[in-house]
């Protein structure tokens, strides 16, 4: 047997895991060479020291990893409706109308996110969060754990947290804002699989062409809801039935989304009614900085 | 404790009290070990770990069926975890540590973990340091290989699985590291005897 062969048998040699015969032939060789009889010295000696490096964690996540696997879940009701409120220790994760049965909300909720949800109580601090997300009120911040989420559905699910009550955005500005202004229908799909919704609100969010557009409970619902946060529908669809997009103020030249906190000041005599943007364009207007609609693509 | 550990695997998907914690708690040693050898940062390491077994259970109770449960191989099908994960955090992190530390920063470097050597004497403890220290400089596969095959004893089949590689080209390559270690070794004996 040459060196080399029979050197890399050596650890096996050690641990005893060399067939024999194989064995028989590299203590054959290393009794002829001197060289690799003093590379196995080196070599076990180094075998049985290594083991002594192995270190412990300085702390154990046991606790971590089950409360990772583990989330809590609890009912919130407010005057209009209750709601089961799914959460792990960084926020909310799920929101859920109480017409659905426990066991099919833990099951769905297992399916999804591959964890188990044991009743706990809801932290004060994110049941008075969703109490006022029931109420249609603003929030100051959304503690919502969507960071399992596609990448994409987060973006998202976070610029809808931008929209205030009381007023809509289109999809299509979702998209925009987003940096992908040609995935309009992706944002469909991703607030129609808004895990948190009443908190995160997808009901803000209505199609280009009219119309306040689907809802995961309901276009009833959806209807309800925008209207209990003052938003005026009846107007919005009198005007794109009629083909009308933005508002526009004739004094200061900016064009707005029709629920646009700026929007709903414009006088009735300045109030000018756009098409759409190239609309806008040809009348020389500019888009609002708050509500940021969308400009004629270049 | 080989067969336990795979029976484990069954008792998590069937979702038995307490099952998965066993599991956490006879693997994440090991795994903390394993992984701070590639990564060399205790904070990485641990926070891999804990991704490691989420994992893991997202795997056993979601995705695996019974069948695939009951024959899962838990320790190598564990490291493999750890080990991508491992290495998607060292992706992130490469222009740091692509490279092994250069000599010099280790003059003073201390292991972030001390390994359980109060007991032993001094010398020994002085010389399982200049180990480690010599393990630490080793590049990223040498250093996994050593401590796979020397420090966990781990077998060629369960390396292999491991890491991907056959068990060939394993023995050779086991060979090489335990040589670089040992050279490494004594290249920084000679220095400090020169000095």
């Amino acid at each position: 047997m040459r060196c080399d062969s029979a050197l890399i048998r050596l650890d096996e040699l050690r641990a005893g895991e060399l067939p024999a015969s194989e064995a028989k032939q590299v203590r054959e060789h290393l009794a002829t060479c001197r060289e690799c009889d003093e590379d196995r010295e080196t070599f076990d000696a180094l075998a049985t020291k290594l083991p002594s490096l192995r270190c412990e964690s300085p702390t154990s996540c046991v606790e971590a990893v089950k409360e990772l696997c583990s989330h809590g879940y609890d009912v919130v009701e407010s005057d209009a409706r209750a709601v089961r409120v799914a959460f792990s220790s960084r926020g909310i994760t799920r929101v859920s109308p109480t017409g659905v049965s426990e066991t099919k909300f833990r099951d769905e909720y297992r399916e999804r996110f591959g964890r188990e949800l044991e009743a706990r109580e809801l932290p004060a601090a994110l049941r008075t969060e969703v109490e006022k997300a029931l109420r249609g009120e603003r929030l100051k911040k959304a503690d919502v754990d969507i960071d399992e989420l596609p990448e994409f559905e987060q973006k998202v699910l976070r610029k809808l947290l931008e929209i205030p009550p009381g007023e809509v955005r289109t999809y299509a500005w979702v998209a925009r804002e987003t940096g992908s202004p040609a995935a309009v229908r992706a944002v469909g799909n991703a607030c129609a699989r808004n895990p948190v919704p009443f908190v995160v609100p997808c009901h803000r969010v209505v199609p280009t062409s009219g119309g306040v557009g689907n809802y995961g409970f309901g276009e009833a619902m959806k209807r309800e809801l925008l209207a209990g946060e003052g938003v005026d529908i009846a107007t919005i669809e009198s005007m794109s039935k009629r083909g009308f997009r933005y508002v526009a103020s004739s004094t200061t030249g900016i064009y707005c989304f029709p629920t646009c906190r700026d929007a709903k000041r414009i006088r009735e005599e300045n109030r000018v009614l756009v098409r759409d943007e190239r609309d806008a364009e040809a009348k020389g207007l500019r888009a609002c900085l708050h509500c940021r609609p969308l400009k004629r693509s270049a | 404790m080989a067969p336990h550990a795979d029976i484990l695997a069954l008792a998590v998907h069937r979702r038995e009290d307490g099952a998965f914690e066993l599991l956490v708690g006879q693997f994440e040693q090991q795994l903390f070990n394993y992984v701070y050898r590639l990564i060399q940062n205790v904070h990485d390491a641990q926070e891999v770990v804990q991704d490691t077994f989420l994992r893991a259970h997202k795997a056993l109770t979601r995705q695996y069926d019974e069948p695939k449960c009951a024959a899962l191989l838990v320790r190598p099908w564990l490291y493999r975890i750890a080990r991508n994960l491992a290495m998607n955090k060292r992706r992130g992190l490469r222009a740091k540590i692509e490279q092994p530390l250069p000599p010099e920063e280790h003059v003073g470097f201390k292991p972030a973990v001390r390994p359980p050597t109060l007991l032993c004497s001094i010398e020994t403890r002085e010389e399982l340091e200049r180990l480690d220290r010599a393990l630490a400089t080793l590049p990223v596969e040498a250093r996994e290989l050593v401590f796979l095959r020397f420090i966990e004893e781990m077998s060629y089949a369960d390396i292999a699985k491991t890491t991907g590689l056959g068990e060939a080209v394993l023995r050779g390559k086991v060979f090489r590291s335990l040589r670089q270690l040992r050279d490494t070794l004594a290249s920084t004996e000679e220095r400090s005897h020169a000095m």
